[in-house]
């Protein structure tokens, strides 16, 4: 088959031009983003929660860390649930490391995650795409050594205590083993009240069980698991049951009525029970 | 003429005749430069990793600028009486990176060690095949499948973890096509795909978990499509892909081709993405690649390649450009050094997008 020069020419020609020149900018922020009316962040990404949860977690990183599929049960869609997910939660990869440890960005699993470093499980973040630029990681990295600090008055916002978010989601499936449960509150908790009769883990049946059947069951079988809060952040439960949980259904179930429930640093408790189901598959 | 004279003439002649009796090849430019699809040296029948016995008959003598006798017969990765093949890839970087207000950063990289087995459980026909990264750090499955060939090698099955087939399999895997689609050779998945290779095309439909191997949560699959219509001298084809998660969506859809003019092989790609998990509808991007290889003499290969990328097709302004000359040097069988540069050129703003990348990486493989 004959192709004529003229063709190949015109279609390189072609390629050349719509390769055309960089962007000017104009209208931009540092990431590329519009700057509009009232935006916080015309100017480069601040060392913020709020600011890196705009140009970072947001567009880039809740493009998968989202919801119930949220890889590690990580969720970064919200700068609420970027904290309580992040801030003193030790990684499901590398439990030796919290996600972020504040103060300690080269101790943060985050950092070493962004910046792709030797000895991280996996590849680095954001995955299969073009590595964050060396100024957003030097922000994030600043907002670690700054203490971490939640959105300013973040608590204040959080009228009611309540449960916020768990990992895994309710009616989540996730593959064997599950090492840790996660449960974030709107508002820190007072540590003295978790203890078995406030938080509990059930084996409810084989994995095939229908989860809406595991939440009205009555009970199930009780597996062992210590339940205490993050080391820096007082509004994460981590239940961490005594061996990883094999293929099945559990109930975590949370007292939130009656003396002694889950409450927060004012003694304002729950007020109603809480619980969530989720599916251990085996691992694929 | 003495033996070892002979061996080499010998290799060179069946090297010779199967030029002239196929139609394929490996880094895409080599696969445009000799006129063949992937599988005529490659094990994996989309490009990349072990070489079959053809690829490295190739490798020891038509691409080096020499052929060193050893005095032995020449390699071609066979246990086993050619049940097993084994094979390797290292690559070693010196390199140095500037950004604009930022000390540069000079250091030593090992990019990456690679083992390849291929399991020839019934030849020709049926086979297990593992890439296994073996450095640096711990060791990280690439790709691990089983190949089903019919007799007459029309078409095959694959299944396990794999790249997945969408355009252009570049060796540089941070090029704009490769990062803006997401789909490249660090992000193999776990499917089944389907390849028709009969006569002049060259086609794949693979369905995957569309986690990059990770956990799947949800029933969302990815689903990769990629037909390709190869010549001697020229190939043109579309490749397009679907990940249906449950955070959204991403559509991606790609042209390419090759061309061979004299002693350059040209390459171009493009392709746009639409990726609805992005809020604000901001995950529309468009990428392109052209690139030229001009073959210097034997052995001696000169790399151009010009990139544009538009990271969100609704937004002005923010397009980037990337530029790469690269000189490639195998001065004998199995080793090869690379040495080049790299620019990028974005907005203002962003310092990253200004980098310069300055590097040699020695390059070993068998």
């Amino acid at each position: 088959m004959q192709i004529e020069r003229k063709t190949i020419c015109a279609t390189l020609l072609s390629l050349v031009c719509v390769a055309g020149c960089a962007g000017n900018g104009v209208g931009l922020d540092q990431n590329g983003q519009p700057i509009t009316a009232g935006d916080m962040t015309g100017g480069p990404i601040q060392p913020t929660l709020e600011s890196i949860e705009e140009n970072v977690f947001a567009p880039i990183c809740a493009k998968c860390h989202i919801g119930a599929s949220a890889p590690e049960g990580l969720q970064l869609d919200t700068a609420a649930h970027a904290y309580n997910f992040l801030v003193g939660v030790p990684s499901a990869e590398e439990p030796s490391f919290q996600r972020v440890n504040p103060g300690n960005p080269d101790l943060s699993y985050m950092i070493l995650k962004i910046e792709g470093a030797s000895g991280i499980e996996g590849g680095q973040m954001p995955l299969g795409e073009t590595p964050l630029p060396q100024a957003t990681i030097d922000a994030i990295r600043q907002w670690v050594t700054n203490g971490a600090p939640n959105v300013p008055g973040a608590a204040a916002a959080s009228e009611v205590f309540a449960v916020q978010a768990t990992a895994p989601v309710d009616k989540a499936t996730v593959n064997a083993p599950l090492a840790r449960i996660l449960v974030t509150f709107t508002q820190e908790v007072d540590a003295s009240l978790i203890n078995d009769s406030t938080v509990s883990l059930e084996r409810m049946g084989d994995s095939d069980l229908d989860p809406d059947a595991a939440v009205t069951a009555e009970s199930g079988e009780k597996i062992a698991a210590v339940g205490a809060l993050a080391e820096h952040n007082a509004a994460v439960l981590l239940i961490t049951p005594n061996k990883s949980l094999d293929p099945g259904v559990y109930r975590v179930s949370i007292r939130g009525t009656g003396g002694g429930a889950v409450a927060n640093l004012s003694a304002g408790p729950l007020g109603s029970d809480a619980s969530f189901v989720f599916t251990v598959e085996p691992a694929q | 003429m003495t033996g070892r004279h002979s061996r080499f003439a010998r290799l060179c002649l069946i090297a010779c005749l199967y030029f002239g009796a196929h139609a394929a090849h490996a880094e895409p430019y080599l696969a445009v430069q000799f006129g063949l699809k992937c599988n005529a040296c490659h094990v994996n029948p989309t490009g990349g990793g072990l070489r079959s016995t053809f690829g490295d008959v190739l490798a020891q003598t038509v691409i080096p600028n020499a052929h060193l006798d050893t005095g032995m017969d020449n390699w071609n990765g066979s246990l086993l009486n050619n049940y097993l093949r084994v094979g390797g890839d290292l690559r070693f970087d010196a390199q140095v990176t500037q950004e604009p207000h930022t000390p540069s950063n000079q250091e030593f990289s090992l990019e990456q060690t690679r083992v390849y087995l291929e399991a020839n459980v019934i030849p020709d026909r049926l086979l297990a095949y593992v890439d296994e990264q073996v450095a640096p750090g711990g060791a990280l499955n690439r790709e691990a499948y089983v190949l089903y060939w019919s007799a007459s090698h029309d078409w095959y099955l694959k299944a396990g973890q794999m790249y997945l087939p969408f355009g252009l399999r570049l060796q540089d895997q941070t090029a704009f096509i490769q990062t803006a689609s997401g789909i490249n050779m660090t992000t193999p998945d776990q499917g089944v795909e389907f390849g028709w290779e009969r006569g002049h095309w060259d086609a794949q439909l693979a369905v995957s978990n569309g986690t990059a191997g990770g956990a799947v949560t949800s029933d969302g699959k990815q689903y990769s499509l990629n037909v390709a219509y190869v010549e001697s001298i020229w190939r043109f084809g579309v490749a397009a892909n679907n990940n249906d998660q449950s955070a959204g969506a991403k559509t991606a859809f790609a042209v390419f081709g090759g061309l061979r003019t004299g002693p350059i092989s040209w390459l171009a790609q493009a392709e746009v993405t639409d990726d609805k998990s992005v809020a604000n509808d901001q995950g529309r991007e468009l990428a392109t690649l052209l690139e030229a290889n001009w073959l210097i003499a034997r052995g001696h290969n000169l790399k151009i390649t010009g990139e544009f990328l538009n990271p969100d097709r609704a937004v002005p302004n923010g397009e980037e450009t990337r530029w790469s000359i690269v000189y490639e040097l195998t001065p004998i069988q199995f080793a090869q050094i690379r040495t080049g540069f790299r620019w990028l050129d974005g907005i203002p703003q962003d310092p990253a997008e200004h980098s310069r990348l300055y590097f040699i990486e020695l390059h070993g493989y068998f």
